[in-house]
């Protein structure tokens, strides 16, 4: 009896080693975001970071995810876009395309950072519906574009042409009141996933989905702790999520060894989804 | 730092169905990131090589012939395990029979007997496992991780294989089961389902044809490979997935997303 020996296998943690991969992170000042762009570092990356909007405050959070990556010995670039806008996602994944070198990892964050309005369906404006589907779902859909053509350009040898990581919501999976735009943005961004593995699988593009339970720092959630707030009581885990929970995933499906993942929506929500 | 989360030194893996296959590629890569392994199965020889090789990268490893479908037999593995190592820390329950009994046959000559045994290899395995293992991952109180193996033939409709489909699904339900019930001892439980994966290389040209013949049901133009799952099961077993349970990890190309269908009649990419 001998064990079976494959010539590409990897079965060492080598296998979750991002060196030489460049990874753009879009919405990279978000709690998540900065936690998933360190992860990458952390496996070995060299990273461009973007904003969603042009807010100042969110430039300033994407400079300080770019100074602890740098601080990490890996190369970080920041740069500001309003990702709602195809066109500005386009200029933008062109100039980072150019000062890395090429782009083998997209990160797309921007939902992080909320958007539930917290409103009655019948109280949300144009407006404020076309705002949350443009900085969730279209930012989403814009970037993953943008990246596309540049991976399906890039001369890649062996199976790991690009990876493609959408952060999304649980609330694509369910309904929540008051937060009809965000849950039918999420629901997008899952199905995008889905649309979009399909389409480049067998270019050696995978699309996945993180979807996420209630975050510490989610702004909706309030106080963290159990005693005070009842929707953490039901969550099976009893507590919400913290950032850097997310980041070994990211590396995971961002790595070579995940080459047979593509189209799924993996949910980091201490089993929120499997229990409500 | 992010890959150190990943490692597993110290811990202890009960792998069922390591004998060959997906399961002997994942307790390769749970002992390649650190930890000791008890290695079962029905044929001693084939347990006997899994665990020399995890021996032969540095780890502890001992096998344990135990045939699954008998929860005596599961819950002396487990025995075995605290004997050897003093603690479980990870329970990856991946023996089941893909070709199993009865799973070609027509809805009416699946006998009784066919039906029983497919779904006591397949499920009654998992839960045997889980309650052993869960017991004695709770008397120690420091938590664990119980990992399943189920199958994307779980989650769609079959014209064959009422038992095996059935079965697969109900590994799906009952990992979600146990993921809320076993939470507050710190004990997460999540599966793999995976798709069309080759258990081994092809030997020869013929079974390279059938390999060849399936890929272009799937996306990414190829099927799996054993190896690809161990990955997957180090950050399910370690504290890298802390915040996740109860959830089904599907590694299939992309086939299920899609619906698993010849790929070839989507609209031309073009690039402008």
């Amino acid at each position: 009896m001998t064990v079976a020996e494959w010539p590409d296998a990897k079965r060492s943690l080598d296998a979750y080693d991002l060196s030489g991969k460049r990874a753009l992170v879009v919405g990279a000042g978000s709690g998540v975001g900065r936690a998933i762009a360190l992860a990458l570092a952390e496996a070995g990356a060299d990273l461009a970071l973007c904003t969603v909007t042009t807010d100042g405050d969110e430039m300033v959070a994407v400079r300080k995810t770019a100074r602890q990556v740098r601080e990490l010995g890996r190369t970080a670039i920041d740069t500001a876009t309003d990702a709602s806008s195809g066109q500005g996602a386009q200029v933008m994944v062109r100039q980072v395309a150019k000062e890395l070198g090429g782009i083998d990892v997209l990160v797309n964050a921007p939902s992080a950072s909320g958007g539930f309005l917290g409103k009655p369906a019948t109280k949300v404006s144009d407006a404020e519906w076309a705002k949350v589907i443009g900085q969730n779902l279209s930012a989403t859909f814009f970037a993953c574009r943008a990246v596309g053509k540049e991976m399906l350009k890039a001369e890649v040898e062996g199976r790991a042409r690009g990876r493609i990581i959408n952060v999304a919501s649980a609330l694509g999976e369910r309904g929540l009141a008051n937060a009809s735009a965000y849950c039918a943005a999420q629901a997008g961004i899952l199905n995008l996933t889905r649309a979009l593995a399909q389409e480049w699988a067998a270019q050696g593009i995978t699309v996945n989905a993180i979807a996420l339970g209630w975050m510490e720092d989610s702004p909706a959630l309030g106080d963290p702790t159990p005693e005070a707030n009842q929707t953490v009581r039901y969550i099976p885990m009893k507590r919400a999520g913290r950032p850097d929970e997310v980041g070994p995933l990211a590396v995971y499906l961002a790595s070579d060894a995940s080459g047979y993942v593509t189209g799924q929506v993996l949910f980091v929500d201490g089993g929120l989804t499997v229990h409500l | 730092m992010v890959l150190e989360r990943l490692r597993l030194d110290g811990r202890v893996a009960v792998v069922t169905g390591a004998g060959r296959g997906l399961g002997q590629q994942m307790a390769l890569a749970l002992a390649e990131a650190g930890a000791d392994l008890v290695c079962a199965a029905r044929t001693r020889e084939q347990i006997e090589a899994t665990a020399e090789a995890v021996r032969a990268l540095g780890r502890r490893a001992i096998a344990v012939p135990t045939d699954v479908r008998r929860s005596e037999q599961c819950d002396a593995l487990i025995r075995a395990c605290l004997d050897e190592f003093g603690r479980i820390d990870v329970m990856l329950s991946n023996a089941g029979i893909g070709d199993a009994r009865g799973q070609q046959a027509e809805l009416w000559d699946v006998t009784d007997e066919d039906w029983r045994d497919t779904v006591d290899v397949n499920l009654s395995s998992a839960f045997y496992c889980a309650r052993a293992a869960s017991k004695a991952m709770i008397e120690r109180g420091q938590g664990g991780v119980i990992v399943n193996v189920a199958s994307g033939t779980g989650l769609r409709g079959n014209p064959t294989g009422f038992a095996y489909g059935a079965a697969k699904a109900g590994v799906v339900a009952l990992t979600k089961s146990l993921a809320v019930m076993l939470q507050r001892y710190s004990i997460r439980c999540n599966c793999i389902i995976p798709g069309f994966v080759a258990q081994a290389p092809a030997a020869n040209q013929e079974i390279a044809a059938v390999f060849g013949a399936r890929a272009r049901y799937f996306p990414v133009q190829r099927i799996g490979e054993a190896w690809e799952l161990g990955p997957l099961a180090v950050y399910l077993a370690s504290d890298a997935s802390s915040y996740v349970t109860g959830q089904g990890f599907i590694i299939d190309g992309g086939g299920l997303a899609g619906g698993v269908a010849p790929v070839g009649f989507a609209p031309e990419v073009e690039l402008t």
